[in-house]
């Protein structure tokens, strides 16, 4: 109800003086300047300024595991950033956030809180990043969007194709901005890559070949155990199904289990797809066929290995889980390969491959550097924060890279080929694939519409 | 007069359980031809005469199931001419049988003696027998051979033979669980015989609650064929599988719930039956009715809702 009522405020006073919907930062600047709340804002809008270079950007980190220490290393390292507060689930983990922070900037005093509701209630907090488990990475965007922030999200973008959609139409209706935290985008290689493939030298591109090594290992018959005291479990939980606690679901592996998330497929899908999607731009899948296996020595139900055809327009995908039969990249671990009308164009994060007749070349000079280059990927994002202009990796884009994994493991699991209505985003006759583009949360977590 | 009615009841029961036995056992010969049953070799080794499976020339070929099986009752009777020599593989590939199954051994006692490790009723050169049967010729004899995962009986006359637990038998660490089952044809001199007739298997990987049990198997070698079996059983394994979302046991838990997906998943498979679909639906609505735990029940209610869902 008070978010409604904080809306409602926005809303009215945007209607009344034809302007856009302020956003927190601008009003966090105004309620300083004035000393007033919500009620006595018609009477002062001059007020109202924009984020200036002088200004800092205020940051609160939810999840502050293996990732989230490095968003809190990154962030803690630019002069236009406080980092205000600290959320996780876990203690322990917690109370070395604030350690690795302080290590970073000894002034820094971060409010720390177990539960993110807090964070999304604070009116001082601009931004959030979230590096939790993927089952909450929707929600917190969701709810930061909802409550005036933008957001800096860990990949996958999110835990179901539902939420993809949900989270773009919440952050579109609230004006917000969000990077997904695929830093190799930023980077110089796939920039040039992007620009070779554009710029027509391999000629039409026909195929490309995406791969990742290594799979979901088994993690043994662990014994159901109670959660340690320092960690909430129901909170970790979310609106995951209930599970009872054993160690290998939680920190550093949930990834291997379906209730939480995809596998390594999921984990590493959107950082070698983002080469295909900044090059090629693969519009229309129509049919999705993935084949793989679950481990057969433990608990953990995501894939050992997995193949996947798609079927694009004009374009055939292939993923696979060991490097495919093609020069240079049986050293990779994770690759992209190109295959164009007149040449092939091979690539990892650094490293491109490019052939060309017999001749094998690593740039090609007379392309023309066209795309702008990244600032760093964290940067981009916080310049997209006082621009209001969307970042690299924007929601968007993102959702779109992220669909045909989420597609791809549904097919995985039902163990058929499966074939897609991209305008409608659903599956065509199959009523239980379409049922796994969505999970219902477990109460009292819901999903909103948007 | 009293020892007569004894051995009237004593009969009555054993053949009442017999019969019940009985039923879940199949022919796996149809006393006219061969049907269902493969002689890869060149030579035929077998023909059928009067209702009775014949192994008489030499060098002819060795006869197999074109079926496989992995954990069965297999139950025949067998007749060896005076010095006659055959065998029966278990768990193994017609091209390479010895290598992939092994053989129990079908022997006249004699010409030469051969010890426990080589006589009728041995798994021949790893197992030896530890009752050594009667080996008369000449007349009929009844074997039961019983693959149980890592567990293999052999009875004869209604007597236990071998038993043989083989993860601990070295010589047998990459022999098939899982295979045809075949006859040696005459592997003495010419004009010897074998002779079989009343072949019948029980196949234990269609009985759901024996399929059950395998979802406990750490070793995934026994606990794999288990999910396998399970999903060819199909609905009727639904309820079982559902009762294993609440086992102590976190290899069987996770088992169930895996199977029990690829069941539903299956099941609304767009070319799938409605009947199957319907089926799987029951099976998950009653198993929902049954369940008292939570996390089993949310589970169970997931899945039914995907097996209800439509477009």
């Amino acid at each position: 109800m008070k978010k409604l009522t904080l809306f409602f405020n926005f809303y009215f006073l945007a209607k009344l003086h034809r302007m856009k919907p302020i956003t927190k930062i601008n009003r966090r600047r105004f309620l300083k300047t004035t000393g007033i709340g919500l009620a006595g804002l018609p009477l002062a809008t001059n007020a109202i300024t924009k984020i200036t270079s002088g200004d800092k950007i205020r940051v609160a980190h939810i999840g502050t595991g293996n990732m989230g220490s490095s968003h809190i290393r990154w962030f803690s390292a630019f002069p236009d950033v406080e980092t205000v507060a600290l959320c996780d689930v876990d203690k322990l983990r917690l109370n070395d956030a604030k350690k690795l922070l302080q290590s970073r900037n000894p002034t820094a005093n971060p409010d720390l809180y177990s539960d993110f509701r807090y964070i999304i209630d604070r009116k001082d907090i601009d931004v959030v990043t979230c590096a939790t488990p993927d089952h909450w990475h929707a929600l917190v965007a969701i709810m930061a969007f909802e409550s005036g922030k933008d957001v800096y999200g860990e990949k996958p973008l999110s835990y179901s194709p539902r939420e993809g959609q949900v989270m773009l139409g919440a952050m579109k209706h609230h004006n917000r901005i969000f990077q997904l935290g695929t830093q190799i985008h930023a980077g110089e290689n796939y920039h040039r890559v992007a620009e070779i493939i554009q710029s027509g030298a391999l000629g039409k591109i026909n195929t490309v070949r995406l791969w990742k090594t290594g799979g979901t290992k088994g993690l043994g018959f662990p014994p159901n155990e109670t959660p340690p005291e320092h960690l909430d479990w129901d909170m970790w939980l979310g609106p995951a199904p209930y599970s009872e606690y054993t160690p290998v679901k939680c920190h550093g592996t949930f990834r291997s289990f379906f209730d939480y998330s995809g596998g390594v497929f999921a984990d590493f899908w959107c950082h070698i797809a983002d080469i295909m999607y900044m090059s090629v731009s693969p519009e229309n899948l129509t049919s999705i066929d993935a084949r793989g296996e679950v481990p057969d020595d433990g608990i953990a139900d995501t894939p050992k290995w997995i193949d996947v055809d798609f079927k694009f327009k004009d374009l055939d995908v292939f993923w696979t889980t060991k490097p495919p039969q093609v020069p240079n990249a049986e050293n990779m671990h994770i690759g992209a390969h190109f295959e164009g009308e007149k040449g092939t164009l091979t690539c990892d994060y650094e490293n491109r491959i490019i052939k060309i007749g017999n001749e094998t070349f690593s740039d090609l000079p007379e392309v023309p550097k066209t795309l702008p280059r990244s600032p760093g990927h964290q940067r981009n994002f916080l310049d997209a924060v006082k621009s209001r202009n969307q970042p690299e990796s924007n929601l968007e884009y993102a959702r779109k890279m992220t669909l045909p994994m989420h597609l791809a493991l549904i097919s995985f699991r039902l163990k058929r080929k499966l074939s897609w209505d991209s305008t409608r985003e659903e599956f065509k006759n199959d009523s239980a694939a379409n049922f796994l583009l969505a999970r219902k949360y477990r109460s009292p977590w819901k999903l909103p519409d948007y | 007069m009293k020892r007569i009615l004894a051995l009237a009841i004593v009969l009555a029961f054993s053949i009442g359980g017999f019969s019940q036995e009985h039923k879940q056992f199949i022919s796996l010969f149809n006393g006219k031809d061969l049907t269902g049953w493969t002689m890869p070799g060149e030579v035929p080794g077998f023909e059928v005469i009067d209702g009775i499976m014949v192994a008489e020339p030499s060098n002819g070929s060795d006869i197999f199931t074109n079926e496989e099986f992995a954990n069965y009752i297999f139950r025949f009777e067998y007749l060896l001419s005076e010095v006659g020599n055959s065998g029966v593989l278990i768990r193994c590939n017609h091209e390479n049988p010895w290598e992939t199954g092994v053989e129990v051994q079908l022997l006249a006692p004699w010409t030469p003696y051969r010890d426990d490790l080589h006589c009728t009723g041995s798994l021949y050169g790893h197992v030896a027998v530890t009752n050594r049967p009667d080996e008369t010729t000449g007349i009929w004899h009844q074997m039961e051979i019983r693959c149980d995962r890592n567990l293999i009986t052999v009875s004869v006359d209604g007597q236990v033979t071998t038993k043989a637990n083989i993860d601990t038998v070295e010589s047998m660490k990459n022999k098939h669980i899982s295979g045809a089952i075949g006859f040696q044809s005459n592997h003495s001199k010419k004009g010897e015989s074998a002779r079989f007739r009343n072949i019948s298997i029980r196949n234990l990987d269609l009985e759901p609650e024996y399929v059950k049990a395998g979802f406990f198997e750490e070793d995934a070698r026994y606990r794999k064929p288990a999910h396998e079996a399970a999903l060819k059983i199909g609905a009727p394994m639904i309820e079982p599988l559902a009762q294993l979302l609440s086992a102590k046991s976190p290899v069987a838990q996770s088992g169930a719930k895996q199977v029990l997906f690829d069941l539903v998943a299956e099941s609304t498979a767009p070319d799938s039956s409605g009947t199957k679909k319907d089926a799987v639906a029951k099976s998950l609505e009653k198993s929902l009715r049954n369940c008292s735990e939570a996390v089993a029940s949310q589970h169970l209610e997931w899945l039914l809702k995907m097996t209800k869902s439509e477009n």
